[in-house]
């Protein structure tokens, strides 16, 4: 057979790692946030570069989504390291703290309900584009004195938004649509970059517990460059349904390899869920 | 023997280390930990799309009769810079004994894979002791 009974010795600390990722709601996410800082030892105590006009500059790709596994050659063979290995397993472990949106009272329920059926009723496991804020960090940003491009590689596929930084502000046309990703605007508060998101669909969740919104949601989204990383910090405000603006803060750590575009998303599971073990794909 | 299958059912714990994986992605959702399928054939084709990559097995019964296994495997991002692709899945025309767990649903012909073997010995596999010598040495 393919899996042999391991000794007590290895087997412990695995089981006891099933155990905790088998948790619901409160599992720890995997994520590889940490990975990525220990591939560029000292970035934070870098220099900062700036462009011409004086700003930092933010080009370069920050993450790399879905890091977490990742495929090793070992000879001949292919193998699962990343999170997924005794040696590594611990760096994409590393908790990243994130608070819960705090909902009002009338909306609890229905969290609970999209949350306790989540491997069935989440958009984005099932190939819908996450949206803003639950898109996560720019993978890679470029940028120029008057915008910002910001590009993803989510598993829902390829994604990009458009932040001017020429002072406009955002489009009052009533007959624009809400999107996935809104209507960005961008402007410097110092050397921190501002993003004001508005016009979002509440066809999204948050993030991957439930977490549904309203059409009033409004994201802020605050890059601090400081040598190689970027302090990323996003609020969500939605006056309907939460009860105070939720934050998460990551940090990126510029990354050596080129972003990878990434395949198609193509849903083949949602006819053979039996049960609803959750399905977390924090970004 | 191209011309046979064989179907063997695992112990239970034996899954253990697949599960840190598999729990991450809802595998128990959808698949059972508590089986394991090993059969032979030939990848027939591959589809490399999020949110898991398919790996189809064509299978060879003793009558002849084709069955073409549907086998999920890992997000398309995991393989980001591994040299194993689509390609290099498909270019590879020798009989593969694969291991799989089974549809909870009772779907038919389709699993999760937990190992891809070649006859030359090597390996695609899930499993941790494949990739650290020093695990398999220990389960002995």
């Amino acid at each position: 057979m393919a899996f042999a009974i391991a000794s007590r010795r290895t087997l412990a600390p695995t089981a006891l790692a099933a155990a905790i990722l088998m948790a619901p709601v409160s599992a720890p996410a995997q994520t590889n946030y940490a990975a990525e800082a220990a591939k560029n030892p000292g970035a934070a105590s870098k220099p900062t570069p700036r462009m011409a006009d004086g700003h930092p500059d933010l080009n370069g790709v920050w993450h790399h989504f879905f890091g977490i596994g990742t495929i090793e050659k070992v000879g001949e063979s292919f193998v699962v390291g990343g999170a997924f290995s005794p040696k590594s397993g611990a760096l994409y472990n590393a908790p990243l703290n994130d608070a819960k949106p705090e909902y009002k009272p009338e909306f609890a329920a229905k969290v609970k309900s999209l949350n306790d059926s989540q491997v069935r009723e989440d958009p984005a496991l099932h190939c819908q584009p996450p949206g803003v804020p639950r898109l996560g960090p720019p993978h890679q940003i470029v940028q120029t004195p008057k915008q910002a491009i910001f590009l993803y590689a989510d598993s829902t596929g390829n994604q990009w938004r458009v932040i001017p930084l020429d002072g406009r502000f955002h489009g009052t046309d009533p007959e624009l649509a809400a999107t996935y990703n809104g209507d960005s605007v961008g402007h410097w508060e110092g050397d921190t970059l501002v993003v004001d998101v508005t016009r979002l669909t509440d066809e999204t969740w948050l993030g991957d517990n439930g977490l549904l919104h309203s059409r009033k949601l409004h994201v802020t989204e605050r890059l601090r460059r400081a040598g190689d990383t970027i302090q990323y910090q996003v609020t969500a405000e939605d006056p309907e349904v939460l009860q105070k603006p939720w934050t998460l803060s990551r940090t990126l750590t510029l990354q050596p390899d080129a972003l990878e575009e990434a395949a198609p998303c193509v849903d083949k599971d949602a006819g053979h869920y039996v049960t609803l073990e959750h399905h977390d794909n924090t970004r | 023997m191209r011309g046979t299958s064989r179907l063997a059912w695992a112990a239970p714990a034996a899954l253990l280390y697949a599960l840190p994986l598999l729990a991450h992605h809802s595998f128990a959702a959808e698949f059972d930990a508590t089986k394991t399928v090993t059969l032979r054939g030939v990848v027939s084709k591959v589809d490399w799309i999020n949110p898991h990559i398919f790996i189809y097995v064509d299978v060879k019964d003793d009558a002849g009769k084709t069955t073409t296994w549907a086998l999920q495997s890992l997000p398309p991002l995991f393989f980001r810079g591994s040299g194993l692709t689509k390609d290099v899945l498909l270019s590879n025309k020798q009989e593969v004994t694969f291991t799989a767990n089974p549809a909870k649903d009772g779907s038919q012909a389709y699993g999760f894979l937990t190992k891809l073997g070649y006859p030359d010995g090597h390996v695609f596999s899930m499993s941790p002791q494949d990739a650290d010598p020093s695990l398999r040495k220990a389960q002995k």
